[in-house]
């Protein structure tokens, strides 16, 4: 079986997520809410999300990926949103791998190189 | 993986198109650097920035025990950042201590967990992993998993944890391999101790540990193992810290003592035994007097060897390429810029004949070479006067000649010592010892009375010593020490 995606927003939502998929290898992207359009308040998140979705095949198989909207701009900007607080994001976008200290932050997501080696190598 | 040079058509253009410049005589690489740690990063970090075209091989050979770890070599994985994580949970246990007498109430006992301490560690250690091979991805660096031996003058075999083989080529070579920690060569040693390499990933808390070795890395862990709550003991063949001011190691000896570590003198153990399995088991070690024929036992939870460390040059095909090692020791011996016999292959950090074995030696040296080799700068790394410091329970920091070389170099009578007891102010109101912090520095009195030799031992010592190394790097005086106000209240003014 291949890699899946599941769309998930706020907090709790990620995390019962990601707990309902414990044991299979769980990408994350985290991004600014989007408005009617479709648009990110976030705008290095709009410039992400095509490179890291361009690299999505490259996931192992049996992996998860969670495209997660984490709210917006003013709970994000708040030093004690849950995302902050407990997953310790330190911005927007965010991509890691769940569970290890794997993770490329704002610009480091618009490089395809570093998506690959995120998804590709242990 | 680098692809082999099929490209008949326009080798130049395809680098110029990567924004790259040529690499010469069509080679694989400009640089591949034998080694990711401290050293090897660096130079191949300050390469890339010239634009070369650089290889990283880095392999971790997993210990008797099983332990492996990530890229960055020793200091980042199993020495340095571990173990001075480590130091801090033995010093905040020492604070939640003194905490009471500064009025905070706590009425539980405070105990220590080591899982949750480890798993901590071991998480931010993995973030420099990761950091690592973001910043090499990032910077164009090529880096394999893999271990990398010489089977050519030009001609590097990687082989990865999967045993595939690989052929790269380069113009030149830096071989920043390090070290490794020794063993006893004894029945039982690497069946059933540990080293540094693998106290910093143990999945089991430790237990009652006897640590073999009187090196810094022994005493520092035996240290905070201490700390920690544990019952250590330290077995010692002969002197403590050898090659440091010995006035200063008997006092950090002395201090672990009267702070509960136990320590074994002119034994070293024969024998180590299992008598329980088990996340620890039970040992019993076996030593023999070095002064006389007395045997004794002991039973403990876990032995940690810390008798010294072999560089990794043995089998990396150095006799292949006539890179000439001290055969007694593996240690390469380079010229003031780093260069082996062999002109086009350099070696730097740990591995090195009568250098420092300090992270920031290697690092200085490894972005120095690489500037000379591809930026035409001159400067060549200034192994005099750098600062170091000890992290035993009671820090002990220094720099520049301790009093004994410097006796030996300049004449008793030609050197003066200044030294003073002090008490940290946060000591006072807990009531902790009073008169074993302790200052010295040592002056040549033909020059000036110049410092020539910074030694402290007290809290915070890295800190201290840090600024005075700049200033004895200057070439500070007595008279400008004296004439320089202190800062009130704290240790360093004295």
């Amino acid at each position: 079986m291949g890699w899946e995606e599941m769309q998930v927003r706020g907090y709790s939502e990620f995390v019962r997520t990601a707990q309902s998929y414990h044991g299979r290898p769980i990408f994350a992207l985290f991004c600014g809410d989007k408005d009617a359009e479709g648009r990110s308040w976030c705008p290095d998140c709009v410039t992400a999300e095509p490179v890291v979705r361009k690299e999505l095949h490259n996931l192992p198989d049996e992996s998860v990926f969670i495209y997660c909207l984490v709210g917006d701009r003013a709970y994000w900007k708040d030093p004690n949103n849950e995302f902050r607080r407990n997953l310790k994001l330190t911005g927007v976008p965010t991509l890691l791998k769940y569970g290890t200290p794997q993770k490329l932050v704002e610009e480091e997501c618009f490089k395809a190189e570093l998506v690959r080696m995120l998804f590709t190598e242990d | 993986s680098v692809k082999a040079h099929k490209e008949e058509d326009n080798p130049q253009k395809t680098m110029e198109v990567n924004g790259l410049t040529p690499v010469p005589d069509s080679y694989d690489y400009d640089l591949i650097v034998i080694g990711g740690g401290s050293g090897g990063l660096a130079a191949a970090k300050e390469a890339a920035k010239y634009e070369k075209k650089v290889m990283v091989l880095d392999f971790v050979t997993p210990t008797p025990q099983g332990s492996s770890w990530g890229l960055g070599g020793t200091c980042v994985n199993v020495g340095c950042i571990p173990k001075k994580l480590m130091h801090q949970a033995a010093l905040l246990g020492q604070a939640l201590q003194d905490s009471r007498k500064f009025g905070w109430q706590f009425t539980e006992e405070v105990k220590h967990n080591w899982m949750t301490m480890t798993e901590s560690v071991q998480n931010y250690i993995g973030s420099l992993n990761w950091g690592y091979r973001v910043a090499l991805r990032d910077t164009k660096v090529t880096y394999e998993n893999a271990y990398g031996e010489f089977v050519g003058p030009h001609t590097i075999k990687a082989t990865n944890k999967k045993g595939i083989e690989k052929l790269y080529t380069a113009e030149r070579f830096i071989i920043a391999t390090g070290e490794r920690p020794r063993y006893l060569g004894i029945p039982g040693d690497k069946e059933y101790c540990i080293s540094s390499d693998d106290l910093f990933s143990l999945p089991y808390c430790p237990g009652k540990t006897l640590v073999v070795g009187a090196s810094y890395v022994a005493l520092e862990c035996a240290g905070f193992l201490a700390g920690l709550g544990l019952d250590v003991t330290v077995m010692v063949r002969s002197i403590l810290l050898r090659g440091f001011d010995q006035d200063m190691a008997n006092k950090i000896g002395e201090y672990m003592k009267e702070h509960g570590v136990n320590f074994i003198r002119e034994f070293v153990p024969i024998k180590v035994e299992q008598v329980e399995e088990g996340t620890p088991g039970i040992l019993k070690v076996t030593a023999k007097s070095t002064t006389g024929d007395q045997i004794i036992e002991g039973e403990y939870n876990t032995v940690l060897l810390a008798i010294g460390r072999d560089p990794c040059t043995r089998k990396i095909g150095l006799d292949k390429v006539g890179v000439n090692i001290n055969e007694k020791t593996g240690k390469i011996p380079v010229n003031d810029e780093e260069q082996t016999n062999v002109p086009h292959i350099f070696a730097i950090g740990d591995i090195l004949q009568g250098k420092l074995e300090l992270t920031p030696v290697a690092i200085q040296a490894g972005r120095l070479l690489v500037r000379r080799l591809y930026a035409g700068a001159t400067a060549k790394c200034d192994y005099v006067n750098v600062p170091t410091t000890v992290f035993t329970p009671l820090e002990y920091g220094a720099c520049g000649y301790s009093e004994e070389t410097a006796v030996e170099k300049f004449g008793e009578e030609n050197i003066e010592v200044y030294h003073s007891h002090f008490w940290p102010l946060e000591w006072t109101v807990p009531s902790r010892d009073n008169n074993k912090c302790y200052a010295k520095i040592i002056c040549n009195i033909q020059d000036n009375e110049r410092v020539i030799g910074f030694h402290v031992l007290g809290p915070n010592a890295g800190e201290v010593t840090q600024g005075f190394a700049a200033a004895i790097k200057c070439g500070l005086t007595k008279e400008q020490l004296d004439s320089t106000i202190g800062i009130h209240p704290v240790c360093a003014e004295v």
